[in-house]
């Protein structure tokens, strides 16, 4: 037996989702179709008008509504500094932590040399005209710790360096009540590298 | 309870690469000393709290523990294996362009010992000085040698011994031509007999033995890559136009 084609359509669709397979997508078809019309209705408006209205921020890249985005719109932040990271998610962690002040700008991905991505899809482009804006004086990268963020690290560091910027890395070791005794090696030997000295 | 066969354990490895399965798995790309390049499912590897999540990392010699007689094993555990590597840099993209070559040439199943301790060597040569092309003409070499590709240097394609004086155009397939009009279309690249030379006794020191053996590797690596261009290296020339 076959499903209505309206259906299948929607399975298909519904397929574009990260990791979701065919079986999965039939099951979230049946789901909204069956026992949650109300939500699957609410779902299609929210997705609609999501597409309509939200792009990325001239300044930031970050998701926005409007085209410049109220945290780079906003007179309360040190705008000497500028905080490179890879997804919403970082900014959204960092911005918990109420440490950081200054600006941010959200790459939206990483250098992923196996996978094909490369600076376009991660708009180095944009990032190096955003640096140069004259206000910029210091450049934090905060990407992560695994070998594409670092290698990510090492080409925002060299285009931006090669312009005359300053450039920081955020620094790694142990987590905060970390005991040495029950940490990983790499993050032990790591600390031990990066070691500072004591004022 | 009988343990199954095919399990593995800590089995000298480096992680190759990664890439999504399922909703919250990676399916693992490794290659281990004494079984070859496998592919693995680490299943619950991108759930946040998964202990191998952090352990996934290129470049690093582990030791891993599979089991399964399928195309896809199943990873059960990675540990940090013996000293540890941190490429920064230039070097890690030295270190994603090997793997690259590794993920492209090498089949799977099929043990390379040797290969597999001259890999590990090279990535704590990358981890040691910065960016050292010479580093990566002896990898080229290695492996092509390795994976079973001949790479004739010291005789020409007749059994002649190769003499430095002269030009030759190396052909891959064939080897070292003498340079003779019929074979100046065919696709390959000329160069000097002392080069080489250099390379059979991994001698590196003249300017244009790097140069040519360069050259000599990229004819080389293409004909047996074929079509299929290298990411790394599109990402490198993409990066230069910024
Ligand atoms: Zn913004």
């Amino acid at each position: 037996m076959r499903n209505p084609p309206a259906l299948e359509q929607l399975v298909e669709a519904l397929r574009c989702l990260p990791g979701v397979g065919p079986k999965s997508a039939l099951r979230m078809a049946y789901h909204l179709l069956q026992r949650d019309r109300k939500g699957a209705s609410h779902l299609a408006l929210s997705l609609n008008r999501a597409l309509e209205v939200v792009s990325h921020c001239n300044l930031c890249n970050n998701f926005s509504e409007q085209p410049t985005c109220p945290l780079c719109a906003s007179e309360k932040r040190d705008a000497s500094q500028l905080c490179v990271v890879e997804m919403p998610t970082d900014l959204m962690m960092l911005e918990q932590t109420q440490a950081y002040q200054g600006m941010y700008f959200v790459l939206m991905g990483r250098l992923s040399p196996l996978d094909g991505v490369g600076p376009r899809e991660i708009h180095l482009d944009k990032l190096v005209k955003r640096a140069l804006d004259g206000v910029v004086q210091e450049v934090i990268l905060a990407t992560n710790y695994t070998v594409e963020g670092e290698a990510t690290a090492h080409y925002v560091s060299e285009l931006l360096k090669a312009r005359g910027l300053k450039v920081s890395r955020i620094a790694r070791g142990l987590p905060m009540g970390g005991e040495i005794e029950h940490v990983d090696s790499g993050t032990l030997a790591q600390a031990m590298m990066e070691r500072r000295n004591v004022k | 309870m009988s343990i199954s066969t095919s399990r593995r354990d800590q089995q000298p490895v480096f992680v190759l690469h990664t890439y999504p399965f399922k909703e919250t798995s990676l399916v693992v790309e490794l290659f281990s000393r004494d079984h070859g390049r496998i592919a693995a499912v680490a299943k619950g590897a991108r759930r946040p709290r998964s202990v191998m999540r952090g352990m996934l990392q290129s470049f690093q010699p582990l030791l891993g523990t599979w089991s399964g007689k399928n195309e896809l094993r199943n990873l059960h555990s990675l540990e940090w294996g013996e000293g540890l590597l941190l490429l920064q840099g230039q070097a890690l993209m030295c270190g994603f362009y090997m793997n690259e070559l590794l993920l492209r040439l090498l089949p799977r199943e099929d043990a390379h010992e040797t290969l597999f301790d001259y890999y590990a060597q090279t990535l704590r040569q990358l981890g040691q000085i910065e960016h050292n092309p010479i580093t990566l003409r002896r990898f080229e070499l290695a492996m092509l040698q390795e994976m079973g590709y001949a790479v004739p240097l010291t005789h020409d394609e007749d059994g002649r011994a190769v003499e430095a004086e002269r030009a030759y155009f190396y052909i891959p397939e064939r080897g070292a031509c003498v340079v003779q009009a019929k074979t100046a279309q065919q696709s390959g690249v000329q160069l000097a007999g002392k080069t080489l030379l250099d390379m059979a006794r991994d001698d590196y020191a003249d300017v244009q033995t790097q140069q040519q053996s360069k050259q000599l590797m990229r004819v080389l690596l293409g004909h047996y890559l074929g079509e299929k261009p290298l990411h790394t290296r599109q990402l490198l020339m993409d990066l230069q136009q910024l």
